[in-house]
This record gives C-alpha cells, sequence and structure tokens, in this order.
C-alpha cells in the first residue's frame, strides 16, 4: 500500500506539474483549479506513504536516501501549497512541481532496500535535526527561485515588453517578499537542526566529530546563509546579485548534501 | 400545459402537446449605441438609474409586452421585451416597423417625449436568435466602446435587479439573463479580453503594480504638471497609492496640484525643485513632465536607490524632451517607461483583446446555440413527459379494472409481472411514433423560426 499511495502522489504531482503551465504561462486560471488540488491531494497521500514507511520500519525517520529525497519532495509540495495561498500565485509550481516528482519518482517506481542500522534513528532528536534541516534546504531552494523569477520579471520590465504587463510572474516586490521570508524561515530552523546534530554527534563520536568534513562544511553553509540574510536584509540587495548570492550558498547546501557520502559521523563511525 | 394532455381517456393528445410548444411569445430587443447615435440621442433617451424601476414598470405595463428590461448606460440605451406574439404575415406595418417594435417606440415617445422620427435613423432592432446573440455580446463586453472593459456586466446585473424588483423580469427574461451573465463570466475566464490595459495612465498603473505589487502605501512624486501626469498621477491613487508629492518650477502651481488631489485618505506634500534630488528617495513612482531635459541621470538616479536602500524606483517620463536619461532604465532597481513605451504597450495590449474578442465571439456563438436549442427542446420535453404521464395512467387504469373483473381468480407473482411487461410494451410502441412526431415537430419550428 505504501508503494501504492506515493506512486498515486507521484501522479498528481506530474498532473499538477503540466497544470500549472497553462495556468502559470498562459494565465489560463481555469487550470490553477486543477493544479492546486492535485498537488495538494498529492501532499497528503506523499504524507500518507511516508507515514506508513516510517510506522512499519518501526522509525519516525527517513534515513535512507530514497526516503530523504521523498521527504524533500513532499516539502517542496508543501512550500507550493503556503505560496499559492498567502501569495496567490502558481508561478513557482513550473520549478518545484517537476522537481517533486523527479525526487519522489525514483522511490515510488524502483524503491530502494537501504539497510539502516545507526543506533539512533528511532529517537525522536534525529528526526527533529533531519525534519529541521530539510525545512531549511526547502526554504533556501525556494529563495533561490524567487531569487531567478525576479531576475526574469526584471528584465521584461526592462525591456519594456507587454507580455510582463500579463505574464505570469508575480510582482517584483511579492518576489523578493518570497525570497527573504523563505530564508529567514530556513535560518532557525537550519541553526536548530545543525546544533541538535551537533550534540548527538558529540555525545557518539566525541570532539573528533569537528574534523568531519560534512560538519565543516556545514558550518559554512550556516554561516553563508546568516550573511546572505544580513546582506539581503541591510543593503537591499536584489536582482543578479542576490541570484549570485543564493547561487551560491545553494551550492554550498549541495556539498554538504554529497558530503554525507564523505562523513564518518553520518556513518556513525568514529573516524 | 392544455388540460386535453391530462385527459385520462384513451384519446392520445399528440395535437394538444403539439399547441403547447410555446410559439406565440417574441424576444425583441431595440436600442441604440455610441456606433449609431451621436451622444445628442443617447443623452435624451438615457434614463438616469433612479427613474430605471418607474420607467421599467411602465413599459412592462404597456399593451402586449410580457416582460421588460432596460438598459441605459452612457453608451447605449437598450430596451429588451417579450412580446405577446404576433403572426409575420398580420403584422401592422407602419413606417417599416411592425407592431411589437411600435409599442416600444410608442413608450419611448410617451415617457421620454421623442419622436419616432428622430429615433429611427438610430434605432437597431434585433428579433429572437439574433437578440439573445445581441444581449450575450452586450454582457460580454465585445459591443462596448473599449472591448473588455468590465463595467458593462454590473451595469446588465442593475438592469436585471430593478427588473425583478418591479416584476418585469419574469420566467422569459431571467434565465435568459442568468445565462448571459454565465457567458460573459465564461469569456472572461477562457480568453485574456479582461486582461489587459489600454489607455496609457493605466498602462502606467498595470506596469507599477507588477513592480510594486499592491500599490497601497506607495508615494508617487509628481514632477511638473501636465494633463496627462495629473491624470496617471490620479490613476495610481486610485489604484491604492496614499502619498502625493508635487515637485514644479512655481511653487503656487504644486501646492494648488497637492491641494486639488488631497483627501482624507490622501496625503500630500510639496517639494522645492531645486530639493527634487535629495527628496526624490521618498517616492516609490516618480512622474515627470517638465519637458526641461535630464532631470534624472544615472548617476543622480544611483543616489536615489542608494537613499531608499536599492527599493526600486519606477519613472515615468511623459515630457518631450524626455526628463529621464534613457540609462537611468539600465540601473539596477531602476525601471523607466516614457510616452512612447507607454503608448507602445497599450497598442499591444489592444491588439491581444482584439485576437481575445475573436475567441470571445466564438464563445458566444456556441452559447447562443446551445441556449435557444434547449428553450426550444424544452416545451417539447414538458409534452413528451406529459404524454408518458398521460399514457402511464390509461394503463394503469385499464390493469386495475382487468384485476377487479378477475377478481374471482387470483393471478401469480408471474402472470402479473408478464401483464405489467406486455402493456408497457405495448404503450412504448404506441407511443414512439407520436414522440419521434412531436420532435419533428419542433425541429421544423426551429428552422422556420431561424428562416
Amino acid at each position: 500500500m505504501t508503494l501504492l499511495w506515493l506512486r498515486l502522489a507521484v501522479i498528481l504531482y506530474g498532473v499538477a506539474a503540466l497544470a500549472v503551465l497553462p495556468a502559470a504561462l498562459y494565465n489560463r486560471p481555469r487550470w490553477r483549479h486543477i493544479a492546486v488540488p492535485a498537488a495538494f491531494l498529492g501532499a497528503f497521500f506523499h504524507f500518507v506513504s511516508i507515514a506508513e514507511t516510517l510506522y512499519a520500519a518501526h522509525r519516525a525517520l527517513p534515513v535512507d536516501t530514497h526516503e530523504t529525497l521523498s521527504m524533500l519532495g513532499l516539502l517542496l509540495v508543501v512550500g507550493f501549497l503556503i505560496l499559492a495561498a498567502r501569495y496567490r500565485t502558481v508561478s513557482f509550481g513550473i520549478f518545484l512541481l517537476p522537481i517533486a516528482v523527479l525526487l519522489a519518482i525514483v522511490p515510488a517506481f524502483h524503491p530502494g532496500h537501504e539497510e539502516i542500522s545507526y543506533p539512533l534513528v528511532r529517537t525522536g532528536w534525529i528526526l527533529l535535526h533531519i525534519a529541521l534541516l530539510l525545512a531549511a534546504y526547502a526554504a533556501m531552494f525556494l529563495s533561490l527561485i524567487a531569487s531567478l523569477l525576479y531576475l526574469i520579471q526584471e528584465r521584461r520590465l526592462k525591456e519594456k515588453r507587454a507580455e510582463s504587463q500579463r505574464g505570469w510572474l508575480p510582482p517584483l516586490e511579492t518576489l523578493d517578499q518570497i525570497g527573504l521570508n523563505s530564508l529567514r524561515f530556513g535560518l532557525p530552523c537550519m541553526t536548530a537542526g545543525l546544533l541538535i546534530g551537533s550534540v548527538l554527534a558529540l555525545q557518539s563520536i566525541g570532539p573528533a566529530f569537528f574534523a568531519d568534513p560534512k560538519v565543516l562544511l556545514s558550518i559554512a553553509m550556516w554561516i553563508a546563509y546568516i550573511l546572505m540574510i544580513y546582506i539581503r536584509s541591510n543593503s537591499g540587495l536584489r536582482g543578479r546579485r542576490a541570484v549570485y548570492l543564493s547561487s551560491f550558498v545553494f551550492l554550498v547546501m549541495v556539498a554538504v548534501w554529497a558530503a554525507n557520502s564523505l562523513s564518518a559521523v553520518h556513518r556513525f563511525k568514529t573516524p | 400545459m392544455n388540460d386535453t394532455t391530462r385527459d385520462t381517456t384513451h384519446d392520445l393528445p399528440i395535437e394538444a402537446a403539439a399547441h403547447s410548444v410555446p410559439h406565440s411569445s417574441r424576444l425583441l430587443l431595440l436600442g441604440v449605441n455610441h456606433t449609431t447615435a451621436p451622444i445628442a440621442v443617447r443623452e435624451r433617451l438615457a434614463i438616469p438609474g433612479h427613474r430605471l424601476a418607474d420607467a421599467t414598470r411602465t413599459l412592462a405595463d404597456q399593451p402586449g409586452i410580457r416582460e421588460a428590461l432596460i438598459l441605459s448606460t452612457c453608451n447605449r440605451v437598450e430596451i429588451l421585451t417579450v412580446q405577446d406574439g404576433v403572426d409575420q404575415e398580420h403584422a401592422e406595418l407602419r413606417a417599416g416597423l411592425q407592431a411589437p417594435t411600435l409599442s416600444v417606440i410608442k413608450f419611448l415617445h410617451d415617457y421620454l417625449q421623442i419622436r419616432e422620427t428622430d429615433l429611427e435613423p438610430h434605432v437597431y432592432e434585433y428579433r429572437e436568435r439574433d437578440a439573445i446573440r445581441h444581449l450575450f455580446r452586450v454582457a460580454s463586453s465585445l459591443d462596448s466602446m473599449v472591448v473588455g472593459e468590465p463595467q458593462i456586466l454590473g451595469q446588465v446585473k442593475q438592469s436585471w435587479t430593478v427588473g425583478r424588483e418591479v416584476g418585469a423580469v419574469k420566467t422569459m427574461l431571467d434565465p435568459l439573463l442568468q445565462r448571459a451573465f454565465s457567458v460573459a463570466k465564461k469569456v472572461r475566464t477562457e480568453t485574456q479580453i479582461g486582461n489587459t490595459t489600454v489607455s496609457v495612465a493605466s498602462v502606467a498603473a498595470e506596469l507599477a503594480r507588477k513592480i510594486f505589487g499592491s500599490l497601497s502605501g506607495k508615494t508617487v512624486l509628481l514632477v511638473g504638471a501636465g494633463k496627462m501626469s495629473d491624470l496617471t498621477a490620479r490613476h495610481l491613487i486610485q489604484q491604492g497609492a496614499t502619498t502625493l508629492l508635487v515637485a514644479n518650477r512655481t511653487e503656487a502651481k504644486a501646492q494648488s496640484i497637492a491641494d486639488a488631489l488631497r483627501t482624507p485618505a490622501i496625503t500630500t506634500g510639496v517639494i522645492p525643485l531645486d530639493q527634487l534630488h535629495e527628496q526624490a528617495h521618498r517616492a516609490d513612482i516618480v512622474i515627470t513632465s517638465t519637458g526641461a531635459g535630464q532631470v534624472f541621470t544615472p548617476e543622480s538616479a544611483r543616489a536615489v536607490l542608494q537613499r531608499r536602500k536599492n527599493r526600486p524606483v519606477f519613472f515615468i517620463d511623459i515630457a518631450v524632451p524626455r526628463d529621464v536619461a534613457p540609462e537611468v532604465n539600465k540601473v539596477d532597481g531602476c525601471f523607466v517607461y516614457d510616452i512612447d513605451d507607454l503608448q507602445q504597450v497599450a497598442m499591444q495590449n489592444k491588439a491581444v483583446r482584439n485576437r481575445e474578442a475573436e475567441a470571445a465571439e466564438s464563445i458566444v456563438t456556441r452559447e447562443v446555440a446551445r441556449y435557444t436549442d434547449r428553450i426550444s427542446q424544452a416545451p417539447v420535453t414538458e409534452s413528451i413527459k406529459e404524454l408518458l404521464l398521460s399514457a402511464e395512467e390509461v394503463r394503469q387504469h385499464e390493469i386495475a379494472r382487468t384485476l377487479h373483473q378477475l377478481a374471482g381468480q387470483p393471478l401469480t407473482a408471474e402472470q402479473l409481472s408478464a401483464i405489467e411487461r406486455l402493456t408497457k410494451s405495448l404503450t412504448g410502441k404506441l407511443l414512439h411514433p407520436q414522440i419521434a412526431a412531436l420532435r419533428e415537430l419542433a425541429a421544423e419550428r426551429e428552422s422556420d423560426d431561424q428562416a
């Protein structure tokens, strides 16, 4: 049943990803009434699938790669739904929904069978650590998309094309708010997620924890994140420069994610 | 419905049912609009809002008029009536007008004291399907001076409300008007006919919204005085801007503009022209119309942006020669539209509207066909229902009579079921040609009406 729910979610995300194109790009509001409910239903079935998986495995958190990616996909769809409700825009769905499909399609149709033997996987603190960091990743990704859309809309307005007036993109100030608010939401998530992870790792590994490449990259990511919010809030950084900055922090995040394979901490081995 | 159809005798009431198809009411629309009548005629015909109820009631009380609706706007006056049918061959013809038309003209003459000869060259007249089509087009804003403008739908709804209140809009006009509203909604949602703005001032306001989202709380700076810049500023205020600053060579003139635009909700102020660059950062939208040339250069624009912490600024340059150097548009966060840019966007938007109007016309054509089909089929469906009901009553009556005669010999369940099947099959087969004839008759009438 778990796979069935997940497959259903992927199909619904696919429907939403297709419906969002005419809704946003061709200004056909009827399609919005398909895209948003399909994404909502997809998120619901996705949640049911994840909950069933974790319940069946007698644990409360996603730990293998597929589960984690799938959870990130769910968070991105939730982000899309929040933006659709709060800012009345479905433009973000053009990017978020296909990515959610990609993140969920592999576990849905080629489920992995990773054996998880971490001693801490059944503790609530690890759940918080992972959930908070995934939320921070999703927020960062939203912010990056908002910056990219800002850049596109800015160009269209500067090129004085009539399409910029009736186009699919939200107003510049709305995009700016979405970008900044996403970062502001992501910062406490990332800070708390990293702190919880650090305490747990210190308890199980000891001071050697700080020599781990993933840990070092995570600290760099956190500093970059804070710097980005500081610069954006104080200098009003927008447009091209905001995209450069967001892209840089996003790359650091991807590096942190990739560092899982190099990390002793995340394999729960002492180096 | 004719009583004959309810008769439970053995006569099958096809003739009565056929006569029940209403062929006696006539839909007639008479009107003038901005294309057929000059304002001098339209203003004589215009019926102000406070007199609309009385006028509609008076019209509906005219002999031969069953239902009525009056639509009176600055661009059109239209009268839609449902009248008692008048056979084409026997219609009273006078001055080229038929009797139903004359009764409306007579109303206009009596109520508004307008002579028939004054009206005749300007009046258009639509009947039946053409009247439905015209109504759908008007409600969908396809017949408006500015195609796609949204006000007309509200005006039609207002007339409909008044018509219902005075009892002039009833069983025939009410569903027709409700259908017109849903067609108008369909046109709005399925085409982009209302999504573009076509005047310079409204294009500027729309662009401002694309930059700032809501204009609520935004500050507009008016540099110089001119008709177009004043109009644009007023438009931005209408769209939600709450503060207006005015800078002008003569401070008294600036003050008079500020005073003219001040309301309890709008804060206004005057900036001395020599302090323009120091104060410009307070404005989100700058409208310039001095014609003095190069009031804002890239350097001064950058200084403004720096003071605003890079929050965007929208320059609307209506002056010729231009007040804002074109290079300012290249500065990050500055958006410059001069009068040509705004006019070009307005023209492109007009082209989009015209393109969308074609799609909207197809929707209207489709909806007219659907509506007329439905109303032509409705009486037939009703008659068929009556026919079937009548036949069923006869069948039940005959079964009861037969069972009564066989009272001494009770039948088994299988036998009763066989009688049911037999009688149902018989009535079905007997009625089939009659129902087919009814449908054929309705179709013939529909094609006659269309011809």
